[in-house]
């Protein structure tokens, strides 16, 4: 394989996505709302002394699960200050995991779904880049920008954390060691499965639209995660996000394998 | 340079080509022609590796279609049907795009070639604007440059005039006729306008129903399907003496006049032998000539006849 091939093509497709607004709307909106809004609301109430954010029993499931020394620490805070740190340091960490995988649904979708609409493919199938080369660009342009964006709104989401809860707290809460496993551990993971579906899933069908609207199941397995935590069936600690990691390589070495076996030439153009 | 053999695709019960078999040589410009659904841009996807053949072999530049797809692919520039143009990408970036995929690594090399073919082709000026904003026809101009940045030997065009303006249409034929000789390179051009055909082709394949109908020169065309020749011939003045000699002449097959009209169509069996001894027989009876035309079948006349030919056949 000639990565140079591969490069070629990624930098053709950034090129072209960074030109088009319908793409770059989503993906740049839904990260704000979940990196600025989400903390700025939950800390902002938070620091209100008469504000009643949640009552603990909601958490009640949910904190046997937490580590000791952090159970300790709750002990000692209000309630207010309990629901405040549950929910930001906690609960919304897997909800930024939608990030990657909504932005790669968004950009993978277009990938030769987009290309067909625009009756581009034919020559770019027509052209000495192989299958591997080709899908390959393709899964770069949706995971670098994917990794950029999420990781921009990991840092924005940890800063607004930190801002606004450091006069309650008296201390920075993030980044812990959940939180730097999940964003560089878990992220590029979960990103490489949604991309490697979204791309499959993009040669098959004969839309961008189609696509998106089949790539938007991909949300599934997260929001799982996210329900699951909260009712405490599952707790997001180190040693989960590590085994989350193994499963989630092993199954997206196994999507780019069947990607590469039923990726055919002649499918993606009897589709036009 | 491209060879067929038995060249067939199905769709299922569908043959969209038919055990098609043809042979092209290096620096020929080669004509599909036929209606749509004829087989001709099927038959290019098979020659460009875009589609495989499910039965018989290909051989392109040398290298077998099924066997080395990727040195075929390098060897090929190919216009698709639409001019399949990256459109928020500039002109510029178009053409650097597809340098790079067929292999010109080299930037001052892919630079060179690409100012060459734009300045060539007068879209230097336009480099930098966005492809979608184009007109149809400098698109299509565009994508035909396109395909030849890698200089390649062999050069597929599937309907380079389609949707075109007469006016863009000719341009893409100048466009065309001026690559064949810049370029240099063999040119297996698809299309169902004959005037691209004509002007452009040493040699055509008549397609129809998947099937070969006919290879041959365009004049070669002509002929099988022409079931004579005519000679107009336009007189001051039309007499009985002068109709009664030529019907009496052996080189004369049929005489026809026009009402209010003083020209005479006369076909006769061979042109070349017979046009003198008409205009002296015509002259001897007295007639005076104001002109002699030789009258032959059009492209289109002969195309059409086929056509319809082979469809009475099928029925």
């Amino acid at each position: 394989m000639n990565f140079h091939n591969a490069w070629l093509v990624f930098k053709k497709d950034w090129l072209e996505i960074k030109r088009n607004w319908q793409i770059l709307t989503p993906i740049i909106i839904v990260p704000l709302i979940f990196s600025v809004a989400l903390p700025l609301i939950i800390g902002l109430i938070g620091n209100m002394p008469d504000a009643n954010v949640s009552n603990n029993q909601d958490f009640n499931v949910l904190i046997p699960n937490l580590p000791i020394s952090v159970q300790n620490m709750l002990a000692n805070m209000t309630p207010n200050m309990v629901a405040v740190y549950i929910m930001l340091v906690y609960l919304f960490a897997p909800i930024l995991l939608i990030v990657p995988v909504m932005v790669s649904s968004v950009i993978g979708s277009d990938s030769f779904a987009g290309e067909r609409e625009r009756k581009t493919i034919e020559a770019l199938l027509a052209t000495p880049i192989s299958d591997s080369e080709l899908l390959l660009g393709k899964i770069l342009v949706c995971f670098i920008p994917a990794m950029a964006v999420t990781f921009v709104a990991y840092s924005v989401y940890m800063i607004m954390v930190d801002v606004t809860t450091f006069s309650t707290f008296g201390m920075l809460l993030l980044p812990n060691v959940t939180w730097l496993i999940m964003m560089f551990g878990v992220t590029p993971v979960i990103a490489l499965c949604g991309i490697g579906l979204t791309i499959m899933i993009s040669s098959k069908v004969k839309g961008f639209k189609e696509a998106q609207q089949i790539s938007i199941v991909l949300l599934m397995p997260i929001m799982g995660l996210i329900f699951a935590q909260i009712f405490g069936l599952i707790f997001l600690g180190p040693l989960m996000l590590i085994m989350l990691i193994g499963i989630f390589a092993a199954i997206d070495i196994a999507i780019y394998y069947v990607s590469i076996k039923i990726f055919q030439r002649e499918e993606i153009l009897a589709k036009q | 340079m491209i060879e067929a053999v038995n060249l067939t695709r199905k769709y299922g019960n569908l043959i969209a080509v038919d055990n098609v078999s043809f042979k092209i040589d290096k620096g020929e410009v080669f004509g599909f022609l036929g209606p749509n659904g004829a087989g001709k841009t099927t038959t290019i996807r098979m020659l460009a590796c875009l589609l495989s053949s499910t039965h018989g072999t290909a051989t392109v530049a040398g290298y077998d279609t099924q066997k080395d797809p990727i040195q075929v692919r390098k060897s090929v520039g190919i216009l698709t049907e639409n001019p399949s143009l990256y459109e928020r990408l500039t002109a510029y970036e178009n053409m650097d795009f597809y340098a790079q995929a067929y292999g010109i690594t080299d930037f001052v090399e892919r630079k060179k070639r690409i100012q060459e073919l734009l300045e060539l082709f007068n879209l230097w000026d336009r480099r930098n604007d966005k492809a979608g904003t184009f007109s149809k026809g400098m698109k299509q101009k565009l994508a035909i440059i396109r395909a030849t940045v890698h200089k390649p030997p062999v050069l597929f065009l599937d309907e380079p005039t389609a949707g075109l303006d007469p006016e863009s249409a000719k341009e893409i034929r100048d466009l065309m006729a001026k690559l064949s000789q810049h370029e240099k390179c063999t040119i297996l051009l698809s299309t169902h306008h004959l005037e691209d055909a004509e002007k452009l082709c040493n040699r055509v394949m008549l397609m129809n129903k998947g099937c070969c109908l006919l290879i041959g020169k365009p004049d070669e065309l002509r002929e099988k399907t022409s079931t004579g020749q005519v000679i107009q011939i336009d007189l001051t003045q039309i007499t009985n003496t002068i109709l009664q000699t030529l019907k009496n002449s052996a080189y004369v097959k049929e005489v026809n006049t026009k009402p209010c009209e003083t020209s005479l169509w006369i076909s006769v069996e061979d042109i070349r032998m017979a046009t003198p001894e008409i205009v002296k027989t015509i002259v001897e009876a007295n007639g005076q000539i104001l002109g002699v035309n030789m009258l032959r079948v059009s492209l289109e006349e002969a195309y059409l006849k086929l056509i319809k030919a082979e469809g009475a056949k099928t029925q």
